[in-house]
Order: structure tokens, then C-alpha cells, then sequence
């Protein structure tokens, strides 16, 4: 059997063995909770979306003049005129009088509106309609990039990849793979990818189950006609971005993992130059792992809302880098990482003791 | 290609704790016993052949191949460690079999080696139960199954008999005087002295990081010049015997046993001795028979390290 063939038998041998540890761990629970926190609220969200467009269905059908009531408010109206025009359409309403307040709410069947009146006369009116698929989509763009990938993905790396050497550290059985006729480099590349698999069939699962959750409440018509329009693409970009993104992070944590006794230093560290990436110069944007992931975004998500104002003086912009560069990009900083990693793992020695 | 292990200079040090120091060795092919109190840095000279642990200073070479290279030099060696943890979940055919995967094995040819391993260690009815599951003897077993199961021509084996019942320890040294016989090293560390004595070709006697002794157990005892060698002699004239005797330099000290029916001497010169029973056999005293008492290595243990070290 050649070197190659030898090498490449083994890496399988290893992915074979790993995976299924790394998938099944106990230790590994909290990891699918990160993977599934968003999905969980997606689901919230769209069970009561399908619960509001099936009520503004019915009202649409119930009482088809509704629109037209609407239609018909202006400010300073009275709300006995409005009460009577609601009547008159057979439109079911809610009234409530507080003092020389009085709200009236109803459902037009396009918007749930309500209407504040003081002394009885219009004072102010509200509506809410339900959230286009075009903005859902658009939301979904900030949970993915700043939940899904800075922090569920993030952590789940820390969490498996860390785990591949130093874990078994800690278990005392590591000399497993260290007395069979596996040179370290293989051995690395081996646990490496059976992170790979694991991480990207955790998060990539996750992320697909997320965004089925999304377009579900939405109309087959309205999601064909966005999925036809790019909406495919979208699937796939970020879908791409989720196998980058472990690719990535993975690299750094499996290093990690054997630079480094206490993963909280390095995750910690990581955490922080990551999250300061919006604020760095061009130049030094391009050392992160989330410069590259958020240039393979489909839809470029604004800075977060919870940066404060002041703060957002100080955010610098980059061009983005084309997708195939960002690839390479991450793939490159990958390989750099893993050739680190495996002169460190070819000194690596067996000693439970310290561990 | 050396056929030896060769330690050249070697020595270990855990920060300023010192784990083996100036080791230079040679081992033949055989079975060799690394002998020694705990932390006498028995696991150590193990580890560090094996890769486990790089030395800080000096060299390795195991019958040409140095612990640097595990994919040439795991195709060599098998170890069984003292580490007494295993790979979550795994049965113990699960353990050996994925071991011989990893060698490259096809799956079928892995599946028959892993079968014929955990049956030389007579273990076959409980290789589909979880290896967590197993007594200590067992896990025992079959850390040895998986260290001998590729057919080492070097078995490194820390400690391989503890734990293990007679018929299976009998068993497990008739595997190693195999394997011996086929040109193998086999290296046993122990500090049960008896097992060591009736295992081993060579010893290696280690106390506090360092190698006090090696090779055969008779040629250590016979260097040990400054402790006269013990003799029983068995004969139907004791006291005559011992008179004359006395007459020589290299006899220290002659004891009469108490049945009257023979002799205990202490000689500095086991050679001349013999020579002389000879002569004293010509001269009419009946010799039934005659056996050192003190080259074994429990003995060599109390003369080098002291009895802190012995166990029994």
C-alpha cells in the first residue's frame, strides 16, 4: 500500500471512530441546544405567524369590506362614525373606554389596527401587518450573522473541536492513538475532519430546519416565487457559510485545544477579536475568521442594534471580498493554523498527570 | 539493522523532577525485566521508548527505528500501558479490531487478527461487552490483546501480570517465552521479584531514575563482588566439609543447617569454590546437591537498592 493510500485509509479509520464520540458525547449536549436555540424560536415565531395569517384569512373571507372601512379613516374622525361604519361592513371589533380615552381595535384582514380616541375624536392610529417574506428574510440575515455564526457556531467549535485532543487528555486515553502506527499529522487531520462532519452536521441540520421554519408560514406561492428569485442561492450561500465558518473556527480550537490547557482563555480571546471586527482597520479586519464568513453572506446584515451610538462613529468599513478570495481566504488561514497545529501535535507527549 | 534497543545517554526530567538519568543500554532480543520500586522510573524508560515522553537528552533506536517515527515504529512494537482508561464506549473486540484498522488493516483481515488476539488472552466470551464493564484482570487482557495483536517483534508490557488469575498468567508468560523464542524483545516491567525471576532472561534493575544493573540475573549477582555469594550444599558430611573449607580465603563463612544434613557457604570466589567441591567429592564426601541462595533478584534487590524496594 503506498504512503498515500496508507494516509488516506487511516484519516478514515480516524473519522470513522471520531465522529460518532464526538456526535453522541454527553459533554456534547449543550452544543446541540446552541445549534437549536434558533430553530426552537424560529418555530415559536412561525407557529404563531401560520396562527395571525390564518386569522387575517378568515377575516378576509368573513368580511370582504373590511379594507374598505379602513380605507375610509381620517384624523379627527369620531368614533361613534367609526362604530357605525364597522357595523354597517359586518367588521368584528373591540372597544374599550378608559376615562376620555377610548381604543377600538379591528382586523381589516390585511393589517390589525388600532385606533386611540380622546374626547371622542381620532387622536392616533396603529397598524400592524404581518412581516413580508422579503423581511423575514432580512431579519433572518442578523440572527445568522450575529446569533448563529458569532455565537452558536462559535461556541460549538470551541466546544467539539477543543475536545478532540484535550478532551482525551482529560479521559487518560489518548495514548489510544499515540501507540498505533499513525503518524501525528494524519492523526490531526483525521480528528479534524471528523469535527468537520460533526460540527457541519449539527449547525449545517440546524440551519437548514431554520430556515424551512422561516418560509413556512409564508404562502407556497409567495416561497416558490422566492425561492425561484434567489432564494435557492441564498440557501446555499449560507449554507456554505455554516461549512466555512467550522472550517474556520475549527482550525483555531483544535489548535487550540493543544497550545492550551484552559479553553476559556483562547475562546474568551477569539470571542473578543472577533466581536471587535467591526471597529478594526481594514487591514487587520482581514485577520478574523468573520471578515471572510460575512463576505459569503448573501444578505449583508446592519451593524447590530445594540451597538451603542458612540460606538458606531467608530466602525470602519472594508469592501467586502469576493466570494471566491473570502473562500480561499478561510481555507488558507485554515492551513496555516493546521500545520501549526500538527508540529505541535508531533511533540505532543503523554502526561495525564499535568493534564 | 541493530537488533538491540539501544538507550544511548538518555535521560528525562519532568522540570526539576528527575525521571530517568544517564541511560545507556543495550538489549538483546529476549524477555528483560525492567525491575524497580515505584518511581524507580520503570514507566518512564517505557514511555520514552515508545514516544510517549521525547527525551530531554540522548537517543533511542529500537532495532533501527526511533520513538520519533510512530507509523514505522507501531508496526514494530505493541504496548501495553499501565493507563487504565479507554476510548468511551468501545467493546473489547471494538478496541483491538479499530487498533488494526488503524495499521491499515482491511476490515476482514483486522476482524480475524483482533479475533486471534483476544483468544491467545483467552478472553473471547466477554470481547462484545463494553470494556467499562470489564474486571481489572480482564481490562488487563485485553490492553495485552491489542498490544500483541499486529505480531510485534517488540512487546513493551507495563506490569502485563498484575491482576490476572494463575492459569491466565501462566498462559501470559508462555506467550512471552513465544515470543521470545521467535527472536522478539519482550520487555515486562514488574516489581514482583518472583515473577521477574522466573520470567526473564535479563533484568534491568532501576532505583531512583537510574540503572543500577543489567543482564542475566547471575552475571549481575556474580559482579556484586564487595557481598560474598550464598552456596547450599546438601551432603551426608557437613562438619568435616566445613572444616575444610575454612582452610580457604575466598570462604567467608560456613553454617551447618540444623537437620545436620548439609551446609550453607559464603564465598567470594564461586569458582574456586566449585573446583574445590570437586575435590572434596574425590575425597570421599557425598555431595546430593549444591545451588546458590542468593542469585536470584530478590537477593540482588536487598544488596543494590536496599529492602525498601522489595516486594515478595
Amino acid at each position: 500500500m503506498s504512503g498515500f493510500d496508507l494516509w488516506r485509509r487511516q484519516v478514515l479509520t480516524i473519522v470513522g471512530l471520531e465522529w460518532k464520540k464526538t456526535l453522541f458525547a454527553r459533554r456534547g449536549l449543550w452544543v446541540y441546544a446552541l445549534a437549536l436555540m434558533p430553530a426552537l424560536l424560529l418555530g415559536v415565531k412561525s407557529y404563531q405567524d401560520s396562527k395571525r395569517f390564518a386569522e387575517f384569512e378568515r377575516v378576509a373571507q368573513s368580511s370582504p369590506q373590511a379594507p374598505k372601512v379602513t380605507a375610509q379613516i381620517r384624523d379627527g374622525m369620531e368614533s361613534v362614525e367609526l362604530v357605525r361604519l364597522l357595523q354597517d361592513n359586518g367588521v368584528t371589533f373591540n372597544r374599550f373606554n378608559r376615562g376620555r380615552r377610548e381604543i377600538i381595535r379591528f382586523n381589516d384582514g390585511r393589517a390589525a389596527n388600532e385606533l386611540i380616541f380622546r374626547d371622542g375624536k381620532l387622536v392616533a392610529k396603529r397598524d400592524r401587518r404581518l412581516a413580508s417574506l422579503g423581511a423575514d428574510v432580512q431579519a433572518y440575515a442578523g440572527i445568522f450573522q450575529y446569533f448563529y455564526i458569532r455565537l452558536a457556531i462559535f461556541f460549538g467549535c470551541v466546544g467539539i473541536f477543543m475536545n478532540l485532543f484535550r478532551g482525551e487528555m482529560l479521559d487518560q486515553s489518548l495514548h489510544y492513538y499515540l501507540l498505533a502506527p499513525v503518524r501525528r499529522e494524519v492523526l490531526l487531520a483525521g480528528k479534524y475532519l471528523a469535527g468537520l462532519v460533526a460540527t457541519i452536521g449539527i449547525f449545517g441540520l440546524s440551519f437548514l430546519l431554520q430556515y424551512w421554519l422561516l418560509l413556512l408560514p409564508h404562502s407556497a406561492a409567495q416561497t416558490s416565487q422566492y425561492l425561484s428569485d434567489g432564494g435557492w442561492g441564498h440557501v446555499f450561500s449560507y449554507f456554505g457559510v455554516v461549512a466555512m465558518a467550522c472550517v474556520g473556527y475549527g482550525s483555531v480550537f483544535l489548535a487550540s485545544g493543544l497550545f492550551i490547557k484552559n479553553p476559556l482563555i483562547p475562546a474568551a480571546s477569539i470571542l473578543v477579536w472577533e466581536g471587535m471586527n467591526w471597529f478594526l482597520p481594514s487591514a487587520l479586519k482581514k485577520i478574523s475568521v468573520i471578515f471572510y464568513l460575512q463576505s459569503l453572506c448573501p444578505i449583508v446584515a446592519p451593524p447590530s442594534p445594540d451597538v451603542p451610538e458612540p460606538l458606531k462613529l467608530l466602525i470602519t468599513t472594508a469592501a467586502p471580498t469576493p466570494g471566491p478570495i473570502a473562500v480561499a481566504g478561510i481555507l488558507a488561514l485554515a492551513s496555516a493554523i493546521l500545520v501549526l497545529a500538527a508540529r505541535k501535535a508531533r511533540q505532543l507527549e503523554i502526561n495525564y498527570s499535568s493534564d | 539493522m541493530s537488533e538491540n534497543i539501544v538507550f544511548t545517554d538518555v535521560s528525562r526530567f519532568y522540570g526539576e523532577v528527575l525521571g530517568v538519568n544517564r541511560i545507556n543500554l543495550t538489549i538483546p532480543p529476549g524477555i528483560t525485566s525492567l525491575v524497580g520500586p515505584n518511581g524507580s522510573g520503570k514507566t518512564t524508560l517505557m514511555n520514552l521508548m515508545t514516544g510517549l515522553v521525547k527525551p530531554s537528552k540522548g537517543s533511542i533506536d529500537i532495532r533501527g527505528v526511533g520513538p520519533d517515527e510512530p507509523e514505522k515504529l507501531f508496526r514494530l512494537l505493541g504496548y501495553a500501558t499501565q493507563f487504565d482508561a479507554f476510548p468511551r464506549g468501545y467493546t473489547g473486540h471494538q478496541y483491538v479490531y479499530s487498533t488494526l484498522l488503524l495499521h491499515g488493516l482491511a476490515p476482514a483481515q483486522a476482524d480475524r487478527k483482533a479475533w486471534a488476539a483476544i483468544e491467545r488472552v483467552n478472553l473471547v466470551d466477554a470481547a462484545k461487552r463494553k470494556v467499562d464493564a470489564y474486571s481489572k484482570g480482564m481490562r488487563q487482557r485485553i490492553r495485552l490483546a491489542q498490544a500483541i495483536a499486529h505480531e510485534p517483534m517488540v512487546m513493551v508490557l507495563d506490569e502485563p501480570l498484575n491482576g490476572l488469575d494463575p492459569l491466565v498468567r501462566a498462559e501470559t508468560i508462555a506467550l512471552f517465552r513465544e515470543a521470545a523464542a521467535r527472536g522478539a524483545h519482550v520487555l515486562v516491567s514488574s516489581h514482583v521479584l518472583h515473577e521477574v525471576d522466573m520470567i526473564s532472561d535479563q533484568v534491568i534493575l532501576l532505583a531512583n531514575g537510574y540503572v543500577v544493573a543489567e543482564g542475566g540475573i547471575r552475571g549481575v549477582r556474580e559482579e556484586i563482588s564487595d557481598k560474598p555469594l550464598e552456596i547450599v550444599v546438601r551432603c551426608d558430611k557437613p562438619s568435616e566439609m566445613a572444616s575444610r573449607i575454612f582452610a580457604f580465603d575466598h570462604v567467608v563463612e560456613a553454617r551447618i543447617h540444623a537437620d545436620g544434613q548439609g551446609l550453607l557457604v559464603k564465598t567470594k570466589d564461586a569458582s574456586a569454590f566449585h573446583k574445590l567441591l570437586n575435590r572434596l567429592a574425590l575425597d570421599g564426601i557425598e555431595i546430593d546437591s549444591v545451588a546458590p541462595a542468593d542469585d536470584d533478584v530478590n537477593s540482588l534487590y536487598e544488596y543494590l537498592i536496599g529492602e525498601e524496594g522489595v516486594t515478595r
